[in-house]
């Protein structure tokens, strides 16, 4: 198995990105080519569906993170939904849970920006 | 022979290459549940472990892949112990700044993060400078 794959689609004008392994130094440039493809097409909400994510490092935060003042400067966001235990813990211990929208599903997501835009 | 009065340990010994943390990151949530902790405080010691060698590989070696990282996992009386050794750029726990997250909610921004997580999730994390060699010392206690 691949150290990561990551699969994207789009669904009511947001695009969801679905990694599937672990993002570490290791994985991380390939993370961050993903989510930059999606802003130079001007894709500025951005789900981060993280059901299959075994784990997160900073490296992986810090690609997040370098992201976030553009989308949102642009109306967009980056949300995040479907986190296991321990990469919750690891947004949360950084107290990225209050700079993020979280949800539990992916489908909770699509409904409270559907309720934005309404 | 063995010697029942010194902690079990093992040590393993890999390239400054970021392709093989996740072989180390895997070894240390298993001796962590070995240790006798849970799934999700092993998982809290892998990533605290994926962030130091990170940190051995990207800084102290500037990403140069030909040098050499010795991990040891120590278990120690209901504690894991985990000791990173390398021959890179050192620093001492007193130069080690660790960023205010409230600062970083306010002001986002990239890079800082590895040595919050490592001070979060373990009980105890000291740098120490060596005359031939630096360490990274983790501690994480069981309960």
């Amino acid at each position: 198995m691949a150290d990561l794959s990551i699969q994207v689609h789009e669904v009511d004008g947001m695009a969801v990105v679905q990694p599937e392994g672990f993002i570490n130094a290791h994985t991380v440039r390939q993370f961050e080519t993903a989510l930059e493809t999606l802003v130079k097409a001007e894709k500025f909400t951005i789900l981060l569906n993280c059901q299959k994510l075994s784990y997160i490092s900073s490296a992986g935060l810090g690609a997040i993170m370098g992201l976030i003042e553009t989308v949102r400067e642009n109306q967009g966001d980056i949300l995040l939904c479907s986190l296991q235990e321990n990469v919750f813990a690891i947004f949360d211990t950084l107290g990225f849970t209050q700079l993020y929208r979280v949800f539990g599903t992916e489908d909770e997501a699509r409904q409270a920006l559907a309720g934005k835009t309404e | 022979m063995k010697n029942v009065l010194a902690p079990e340990s093992f040590r393993l010994v890999i390239p400054s290459q970021t392709r093989y943390l996740n072989l180390v990151t895997g070894l240390a949530k298993r001796a962590a549940m070995i240790a006798g902790m849970d799934d999700s405080t092993a998982a809290k010691v892998s990533i605290a472990v994926d962030e130091a060698i990170t940190n051995v590989i990207m800084h102290a070696y500037s990403g140069e892949p030909e040098h050499l990282v010795e991990v040891e996992l120590r278990f120690a009386l209901e504690a894991l112990e985990i000791h990173i050794w390398h021959t890179g750029r050192g620093i001492r726990d007193d130069q080690v700044v660790l960023p205010d997250p409230r600062e970083y909610v306010k002001h986002p921004r990239k890079g800082g993060l590895g040595l919050l997580l490592m001070s979060r999730f373990m009980d105890e994390v000291h740098f120490l400078e060596g005359a031939e060699r630096n360490e990274c010392c983790m501690i994480k206690r069981v309960g």
